[in-house]
């Protein structure tokens, strides 16, 4: 049964995904993204990590693309005109594309270890307490980091977003 | 003392010079570079006098202070302060290009982005688990972001931004994806652990999946210190970015990648299964990025795209030497010659960058007779290019020696035979650039070029460094040991 929802989601999150980047209308690669983001909650919630499939949902496919749509909105974006098909670089990125995944699935398909089932977790798994516990104990230092990284992201997105004035 | 107050103090610093710069009504931002040089010329005192982190502590795990970190972190100061030197001279240029409502405005954080970046790379110097290494490399990859596109009203600048970010996005995802392939087939983020779990029996079954995740990181990698093929966005944002920025890309940004590529390679090689591959790999990565980059240079016609190109061929000098460990060389045996050869790289790309920034062009014709307009500052550039093509006496020379020395002793002769003919390739570029100040004449109408006391200062201890260095490397050797 979860191989059947894995297959749906993940398809349906390449789906969208691809929709994302070939879609010309702004909004419409937006609302691909969203989709997309709700897909990739599912997979979370097929492998038993509720919280983090809600915070999928809540934080990128709420708040972030809320954001995202509002920002398409004041800035009146139109749809991007279509460019003339680059045949060097879709071969080149093709190729690469091909080369990759038949890489993966050769590695993914010729180890044993990758097709073993995994052990059901116990039922009272408290995955919202675990994650609270590991960031805030054993992984408090990294954590610390990402503090600076955003105090850094902030200080370059007032920078780079200054108003000109005349 | 804990080792970790040295980040704090430089984050520390780096808040400080925000708050200096919101609630300081002068336009001059000049002070601002003061205090941060001053800043980190406290830390760089401090390193000396640094601890080991206390073992059982969270962070122990995270965190090494290994004298390779130590001499690292030191590497990352001393480039910043190079940085913020620089800066004060090219602070009119940065004006010029930042929309601002009043007069000084948003020079500020020009200042202030590289020390938070200089803490990013402090914590990638020491990073010893995978989780810290990527939160390190994220830190310092977002400040290249800004920094890099942070002259918004020059076409040259944006472009240079909006490629990086793209191909820095890129590689952020290569590298996630490396990690969790890694950490599903070990179980662990942290390389001691790896380290424990690939050399206590193994399973053969799973080496080609931990090699797919292995080989995804150096992708990664490869981005971050310009390796071929990933060296595309190269003469672009080298050539957009704000000069000192370039310099700070072009040392800190390579050097903390080449940390981090010594630190997740540990591990693997103590596995011949594993390494005998990875060590190809690395060679034929070498061998690739040492003939790019020293071909490519040969027609440009800028400075700074020179100096990109430059840059590349360097990455495969020290690329050369990271797949000559394995057997002959096993551990950190080869690790000394790598860090006095990023040493050197230091001194000599940042005195060609200073001379860049002052001279106020970037084409190589602006150059022509700048031996009779400055003759400090064409001795200055020819000492750097000198040393750049490795003439014998100074820095780049000793340090290209101790490489090729680390490739001969493990066999790597074709490696070892491309290094030396790239090296005469080099000879030939770089000499341009002499030839052009020594031998054409003055353009007509060259205006005269004004060097502040600082970048005086600055140019005139790095000059005399190679030549130090190149005679008598034991002090900048035994700080690795």
């Amino acid at each position: 049964m979860s191989l059947i929802l894995f297959w749906i989601f993940a398809g349906l999150m390449l789906l969208f995904g691809l929709g994302v980047v070939l879609m010309r209308n702004p909004v419409s690669s937006a609302m691909c993204l969203v989709v997309s983001f709700v897909g990739l909650a599912s997979l979370f919630f097929t492998l038993d990590a509720f919280f983090i499939g809600i915070i999928q949902i809540l934080v990128y496919a709420g708040a972030v693309m809320v954001l995202f749509l509002f920002i398409i909105m004041l800035l009146d974006l139109k749809a991007a005109p279509a460019r003339k098909l680059n045949v060097m670089a879709w071969t080149g990125s093709g190729l690469v594309l091909v080369g990759f995944v038949a890489l993966m699935m050769q590695v993914v398909l010729g180890n044993p270890a990758l097709h073993a089932a995994m052990p059901a977790l116990t039922a009272d798994y408290d995955d919202v307490q675990q994650i609270g516990l590991a960031l805030f104990t054993n992984f408090n230092f990294p954590f610390q980091i990402v503090g600076v990284l955003l105090l850094v992201a902030t200080v370059g997105v007032v920078v780079l977003s200054r108003k000109e004035l005349k | 003392m804990n080792p970790l107050v040295l980040e704090v103090l430089v984050v520390s610093l780096g808040i400080a010079l925000l708050m200096v710069e919101a609630f300081s009504p002068k336009p001059d931002k000049r002070l601002l570079a003061w205090i941060g040089m001053a800043g980190l010329a406290t830390v760089f005192v401090l390193t000396f006098f640094v601890g080991t982190v206390p073992p059982g502590s969270p962070t122990a795990a995270f965190y090494t202070a290994d004298s390779f970190a130590i001499f690292f972190k030191r590497f990352a100061l001393v480039s910043t302060i190079l940085v913020l030197a620089m800066s004060i001279d090219y602070l009119p240029v940065v004006a010029r290009f930042v929309p601002s409502e009043r007069e000084g405005g948003g020079l500020g954080e020009f200042l202030a982005l590289p020390v938070l970046t200089c803490a990013g790379l402090m914590w990638m110097a020491s990073a010893a688990d995978f989780i810290s290494i990527f939160v390190s490399l994220e830190l310092v990859t977002i400040s290249f972001y800004v920094l890099v596109a942070y002259m918004r009203r020059s076409n040259a600048g944006l472009e240079a931004g909006t490629k990086y970010l793209i191909l820095g996005a890129l590689s952020t995802g290569f590298v996630v994806y490396g990690i969790t392939w890694i950490f599903g087939m070990t179980g662990q983020t942290n390389l001691r652990a790896i380290s424990e779990v690939v050399t206590g029996g193994y399973p053969a079954a799973n080496i080609p999946a931990l090699l797919f995740g292995v080989g995804l990181v150096i992708i990664a990698l490869g981005f971050k210190v310009a390796a071929f093929p990933f060296q595309f966005w190269v003469p672009d944002v080298y050539q957009g970015a704000p000069t000192p920025i370039t310099a700070f890309l072009s040392v800190g940004s390579k050097a903390a990648g080449f940390v981090v590529l010594l630190r997740v390679l540990e591990p693997f090689s103590a596995v011949p299964a594993i390494w005998e591959k990875l060590s190809a790999v690395l060679a034929v990565v070498a061998g690739a990025t040492l003939i790019y980059g020293n071909l490519a240079a040969i027609p440009q016609q800028n400075l700074k795209r020179l100096l990109s190109y430059s840059s590349v061929g360097h990455a495969g000098y020290l690329l050369m030497a990271v797949a000559s460990i394995g057997a002959v060389l096993p551990g950190r045996e080869a690790w000394p010659a790598i860090g006095f050869y990023l040493a050197a790289y230091l001194l000599m790309t940042f005195l060609a960058f200073f001379v860049l920034a002052v001279a106020g062009g970037d084409e190589i014709s602006h150059f022509n007779g700048l031996a009779r307009r400055a003759p400090w500052l064409a001795a200055a550039l020819l000492v750097s290019m000198i040393s750049l093509a490795g003439i014998p006496f100074t820095a780049g020379f000793l340090g290209k020696l101790l490489l090729f020395d680390v490739a001969l002793s493990a066999g790597n002769y074709v490696l070892v035979g491309i290094g030396v003919l790239t090296v005469a390739c080099g000879f030939y570029f770089y000499l341009r650039v002499v030839g052009a100040m020594y031998w054409q004449p003055v353009p007509d109408g060259a205006a005269p070029i004004r060097v502040s006391v600082t970048a005086k200062v600055a140019m005139a201890l790095l000059a005399v460094l190679i030549f130090v260095l190149g005679v008598f490397p034991q002090p900048v050797l035994s700080l690795l040991d």
